[in-house]
């Protein structure tokens, strides 16, 4: 990458020379968000005026092209700060509305965050989604003040989710980054996150931004990229995330390949940092936890059980090739009949284990391999869906809790195929899979 | 007595000594050639096999599926071996001819002339093979992930079309490239791949109207709703 080049558009450099420095800076990536901008806009204001009155804080906005008014309302939104009891703001808040340069995405708009931040020097920073629509406030404390007063360099958020809100995070992203980094992030890619500016100017220095990272693959990166170098991370309870409704012309395999793809990705950036790491420790939890409704989610589980079903029958040349032979004979021992699907926990966790290893040794295109997995990942999420119908959220958290610790006990199976000298089919690891009894959620119950 | 040993004996043995000693210098050096271009050729291929080892390439023709396609033909052995034997048969093949035209033969030359005119074309037209056969391998192995992810129940059906097109093609324009039955080739083609288009077109418009109507409602209502409202992560 040429050293001289830069993200940002000439209008954002003059606006930077105006600003000269910060010691704050929160960013919002948008793309046609209109709807729910001003109010995430609205908060971020309050918040930063509420809780950081006398620091001297930016506003980015890193839009995609938005067609609606989207950039407009993010300039213009005002925030009545009587009505929120706010007397004491003392600094202005400046507002920074560009479009990000690069490949059309989520981190090519953090991308430009990051820089603004760097040439800012902020001391902390934090990005929030332009579509939440639970944002308060206190959010931009709790994403703030680990940052500012306790040192910490990451601030990865806490939210309260429906059971069934977040399956990549909850069947893959989370089991995953723990059994590998051995820290409980339970949301690696919530959307919402706190860093230092040092954090955000080691984000811009990685040469990433022609890969996964730069679309959908940024969260789960920010998250790794951090714990991988050893930055002080920590959580903080935010509560319920509601979102705008989701887009439903989004590609789900698309963005399993650019998460999934940006977090293999990460594994062979850092396998030294995960290699060794054998269990898992909690990570600090600021904040004041409570419970709350959520928005019921519905779901289509014999779309997902069809889905599943068809890539067991027409897909089992490729994914021989990606899996080791014992778990995919004991996937179609478990899925006989035409109405099976069965991926328990130790049989999920050797998949993802498998596909990383492949991913690594270039069995299949990359791209291949990751889109080949979406069949099994619907699979396993209607496995979940299934297994997990009447039980309460705290209940669907521990069979999460369970899948984790599976994960990490099969470790030693990831780091076997992913240090053999090529990939081949290999048999299952004769170590006891003794797990303990994680509420009642025993393999048996599936 | 003389008389008759020298022109009945000698003589013709002079002239046999005068066509050998006018023939062996280009026995000399078909022999030399021979002995240089089998050296050639076996060390080019020998190099290319530990060269083509050292940059992983069984490894890239396993990924591509080229190592199965040539178990599928019986041949077992590493496909850096089969380009390191391809290169030394073809050195052995250039050195043969070479050594040939040493001989300054008329007919031995045309023959050598026209097979190094043909050789290109046959290089040429394994390229186009190898190439086509890799490109529809990927294609295909797409083709079908990309199916089976939109839910499209001919899946494996749709890939193997798009890989035996593909095949079909690359063998048209290697045959094309060989020179053989040129037009036969591009008409026979051009039949066949429209007829099939044709028939894939009346068959999924007629005998499949409801999968035909569930894509393009798919297709078209997709922006309108979906059955549920699952948010990934």
């Amino acid at each position: 990458m040429n050293a001289a080049y830069t993200p940002l558009e000439p209008g954002t450099e003059a606006s930077l020379r105006d600003i000269g420095s910060a010691d704050i800076l929160v960013g919002i990536p948008s793309y046609n968000n209109a709807a729910t901008v001003g109010h995430v806009v609205r908060a971020v204001a309050a918040g930063l005026a509420k809780y950081f009155p006398q620091e001297r804080a930016v506003l980015v906005n890193s839009d995609g092209g938005s067609h609606d008014d989207t950039s407009r309302i993010v300039a213009r939104t005002a925030v009545d700060y009587q009505q929120l009891l706010i007397a004491d703001r003392q600094s202005v808040l400046h507002r920074i509305v560009t479009p990000y340069r690069g490949i059309p995405g989520k981190g090519s708009a953090f991308r430009t965050i990051f820089e603004i931040a760097r040439r800012l020097r902020a001391k902390a920073c934090a990005v929030v989604d332009a579509d939440v629509r639970s944002i308060s406030p206190e959010w931009i404390e709790m994403l703030l003040r680990p940052v500012l007063d306790e040192g910490y360099d990451y601030v990865a958020p806490f939210y309260l989710r429906h059971k069934y809100d977040g399956t990549i995070t909850n069947s893959l992203a989370y089991p995953l980054t723990r059994a590998l980094y051995g820290q409980r992030i339970r949301q690696p890619i919530g959307g919402e996150f706190g860093f230092s500016g040092g954090l955000a100017a080691h984000y811009v220095e990685q040469q990433v931004w022609d890969s996964e990272v730069a679309r959908f693959g940024i969260d789960i990166w920010m998250t790794t990229e951090a714990v991988a170098n050893g930055a002080r991370v920590c959580q903080s309870f935010l509560g319920a995330k509601i979102h705008d409704p989701k887009d439903p012309s989004s590609d789900l395999s698309a963005m399993l390949r650019q998460v999934v793809g940006s977090l293999f990705a990460s594994m062979e950036r850092h396998a030294d940092a995960w290699s060794h790491i054998e269990e898992s420790s909690p990570v600090p939890l600021f904040g004041f936890p409570y419970e709350v409704g959520v928005e019921p989610v519905r779901v289509d589980v014999n779309a997902m059980v069809s889905h599943f079903r068809q890539g067991l029958r027409d897909l089992r040349p490729i994914w021989s090739r990606i899996l080791g032979t014992t778990t995919l004979e004991e996937l179609s021992d478990l899925n006989r009949d035409e109405s099976d699907c069965r991926l328990p926990d130790d049989v999920w966790s050797r998949i993802v284990f498998d596909a990383a290893s492949a991913y690594h040794h270039r069995i299949l295109p990359h791209e291949h391999l990751l889109k080949s997995l979406t069949p099994l990942y619907l699979g396993r999420t209607a496995f979940f869906v299934l297994a997990s119908q009447g039980l309460t959220s705290a209940e669907a958290e521990q069979m999460i809790e369970h899948l984790c610790v599976v994960f990490e006990r099969q470790k030693p199976y990831l780091v076997a195929r992913w240090e053999a000298a090529q990939h081949r089919p290999v048999d299952r690891p004769s170590m006891s899979l003794t797990v303990p009894d994680a509420g009642g959620c025993d393999d048996r119950i599936y | 007595m003389i008389e008759f040993i020298d022109q009945a004996l000698m003589a013709p043995l002079e002239i046999l000594g005068g066509h050998i000693a006018g023939i062996l210098p280009n026995i000399l050096a078909m022999s030399v050639l021979l002995l240089g271009g089998l050296v050639v050729a076996w060390s080019s291929g020998h190099f290319a096999e530990r060269l083509l080892h050292i940059l992983r390439f069984d490894h890239l023709c396993n990924r591509v599926g080229m190592t199965t396609m040539l178990l599928r033909a019986g041949i077992k052995t590493d496909p850096s071996r089969v380009v390191g034997s391809g290169l030394y048969w073809t050195a052995v093949l250039i050195t043969a001819i070479a050594a040939l035209s040493a001989l300054n033969l008329a007919p031995i030359n045309e023959v050598a002339h026209s097979l190094l005119a043909y050789l290109p074309h046959l290089i040429t037209a394994g390229v186009i093979l190898s190439a086509g056969y890799v490109c529809s391998n990927f294609a295909s192995q797409a083709v079908l992930i990309a199916a089976v992810n939109a839910g499209l129940p001919p899946a494996r059906l749709i890939a193997a079309c798009s890989r035996w097109g593909l095949q079909l093609l690359a063998a048209a324009m290697a045959l094309e490239q060989l020179g053989i039955a040129q037009h036969i080739v591009v008409v026979g083609f051009g039949i066949t791949w429209g007829g099939l288009v044709l028939t894939a077109a009346i068959a999924f418009g007629l005998g499949a109207t409801d999968l035909a109507k569930d894509f393009l409602e798919r297709r078209v209502m997709r922006t309108r709703s979906t059955p549920d409202d699952l948010r990934h992560w």
